[in-house]
């Protein structure tokens, strides 16, 4: 066995992995808290990748820096659109959600075709080809910092969950509603609240995409559906199962890419395959409880 | 439930049937091929409306009809099949392929049922672009042309299924089905009890909602005389099977038709206007529809008609 090739694709699958599981958090956390699938996710990691790339292009603005920029703008899409379009269907069946949701999502996706066309743009700075050799394995500069900044961003929603005090609301919420608001603690507002820091930790994820891989108006669909494939695979709504998923997809990935013939081709298919195996033999997903 | 029978209601139909049939001497060449594009939309529309009747809402129809579309296209590649026994065929493997799915997908319910749907459709689109061999790959299939290129031809194919789905829907309306369906959307547990078989029902209105699909698939695939995975198996295609009947009205057999004219009106004026992104409009009537109007036109219309 070659295990050069082994360590590099462990490594690369590792690598995209923290940027899925930044993809896939914030999608956990609307599930986990408001028991909604925001189809629109990916949208938002799409906006924030656009936003990046136009910085970028326009002023000059490093998408390390972006990140803060995009993060707090599609904070702000995310209070907008909970205020105009999901507040007002929250106590609606989860059919009508889903198709809000899509339809959301159809239209951002043919906004950005309408503004930007279909071209796949890429933010190219003066560090994307530097790499570092550690041992037998060679590491893109940029795809590290993204891998970093992933797990930054982890941490710091997991910290914010469980030491201050409108994240504690959220995990109140996400257990019990009704409770929650019999308590004391604000459940519209940690609603708004949860959805807002969704959307920016796709914004701030965004950015990271714009660095690694090619921006164009699908890009968030194809990382939106991959993220259920995540979310299936973990457990639905709970972070360390997203963690989890996001590695096993990650490397998953990486490695039918070394070792099948043509693989990278058929990697982009492991996440339908595994949405559908999964749910198919145990449909709550594979670990977690049953949301309706 | 049969109605009495209505004088008004016949001659108007009699009335729309001459003029269906007549349709092609009167109409120009584009306005035939609008007509033909916008039945065969009205067919994905009415046969989406079918499986939604008993609560699966598909998000992954384009798996259906690319499934019908390739099939008649390889038919042809491979035998020479003519074309109409190939969307024929076309529409038994889709038949075939929902029996499987369906079957597999029986415990899902609402959106977990919508996401695996999804993900069929992307997966045949991932398993075409990756066996070129057999399927063509990115770079598609093509068919000479259908009928050497007689629009009008085509328009009567296309009008009789048309005319088919509708009798089936019109079927599944006035008959026990419709009490079937009808108890497993609203509640598949006690529909059970009541002595409904539902994986029976489901299974059922999922095999009739292929065929048609897959049928105008392999419609698409001789009328279009090119496909790729891209396009067949897209979301594209899904989103518009379920926003022109939700946007008509779900559940009815006008609505599917209703909503379909009003889209593909819009859908032709941005394709003139905008050179991408026309399904914009998909996007921003869905939103429209749930938060403002959840029984669609149809709905919008009965209540206009009981305020006065």
């Amino acid at each position: 066995m070659d295990w050069a090739s082994f360590f590099q694709s462990f490594a690369n699958g590792l690598l995209i992995a923290g940027l899925y599981a930044a993809v896939t958090l914030g999608l956990t956390l609307v599930l986990g808290v408001m028991g909604i699938v925001n189809f629109a996710h990916g949208e938002m990691v799409m906006l924030g990748a656009y936003n990046t790339f136009w910085l970028f292009t326009l002023v000059g603005l490093d998408p390390l820096l972006s990140i803060a920029a995009s993060g707090l703008l599609l904070f702000f899409i995310g209070l907008l659109m909970y205020r105009f379009t999901i507040r007002p269907i929250l106590n609606d069946p989860p059919l009508n959600q889903l198709l809000l949701t899509l339809g959301i999502s159809i239209f951002l996706q043919n906004l950005a075709m309408i503004l930007w066309k279909t071209d796949s743009r890429s933010v190219i700075t003066p560090y994307s080809g530097m790499s570092l050799h550690l041992g037998m394995v060679h590491v893109g500069l940029t795809r590290l910092l993204t891998f970093l900044i992933a797990v930054g961003l982890t941490i710091i929603l997991i910290l914010f969950l469980y030491k201050v005090r409108s994240g504690r609301a959220m995990r109140a919420v996400s257990e019990n509603n009704t409770a929650s608001w019999l308590i004391g603690i604000n459940v519209q507002k940690t609603y708004l609240l949860a959805f807002g820091v969704a959307t920016g930790l796709a914004g701030a994820s965004g950015a990271l995409v714009s660095t690694v891989m090619y921006t164009y108006p699908m890009v968030g669909f194809k990382l939106g559906l991959k993220a259920f494939g995540i979310l299936v695979l973990g457990g639905l709504g709970n972070i360390p199962g997203a963690l989890f998923g996001s590695l096993i997809l990650g490397l998953t990935e990486s490695f039918v890419g070394t070792y099948v013939p043509e693989g990278s081709g058929w990697a982009e298919g492991i996440s339908f395959i595994l949405i559908m195996i999964i749910l198919i033999i145990k449909p709550t997903g594979l670990v977690g409880t049953r949301r309706e | 439930m049969s109605r009495p029978f209505s004088w008004k209601k016949s001659i108007f139909l009699v009335g729309l049937a001459i003029f269906l049939l007549w349709y092609p001497k009167l109409a120009d060449p584009y306005f035939l091929h609008l007509t033909v594009a916008a039945f065969l939309a009205m067919i994905l529309a009415s046969s989406w409306d079918i499986l939604a009747r008993t609560g699966q809402v598909s998000v992954g129809q384009a798996g259906l009809f690319g499934i019908g579309a390739y099939t008649a296209a390889l038919l042809y590649k491979w035998i020479h099949l003519s074309p109409v026994l190939g969307m024929f065929s076309g529409g038994i493997v889709s038949v075939f392929v929902a029996a499987f799915l369906g079957t597999l997908t029986l415990r899902l319910r609402g959106i977990y049922f919508s996401i695996t749907t999804i993900a069929f459709a992307e997966a045949l689109s991932v398993i075409w672009l990756m066996t070129p061999d057999f399927t063509g790959g990115a770079m598609g299939l093509s068919t000479p042309p259908l009928f050497g290129g007689n629009r009008e031809q085509a328009y009567y194919l296309i009008l009789a299924l048309l005319a088919l789905v509708i009798l089936v829907v019109w079927l599944i309306q006035t008959t026990r089905l419709n009490f079937a369906f009808t108890a497993i959307r609203e509640n598949e547990e006690v529909a059970n009890v009541m002595g409904i078989n539902p994986t029976r029902y489901k299974v059922l209105a999922f095999m009739i909602s292929a065929f048609f699909t897959g049928f105008a698939g392999g419609f698409y695939s001789h009328y279009n005389t090119y496909i790729i995975p891209y396009e067949v198996f897209g979301l594209g295609i899904s989103i518009a099977c379920l926003v022109m009947p939700i946007f008509g009205g779900l559940y009815t057999i006008a609505g599917p038709i209703i909503g379909t004219i009003v889209i593909k009106a819009i859908e032709e004026y941005l394709r003139v206007t905008v050179s991408y992104g026309h399904q914009i409009a998909y996007g921003l009537i869905l939103v429209g529809v749930v938060l403002f109007m959840p029984e669609g036109l149809v709905g919008l219309w009965k209540k206009t008609i009981m305020r006065k």
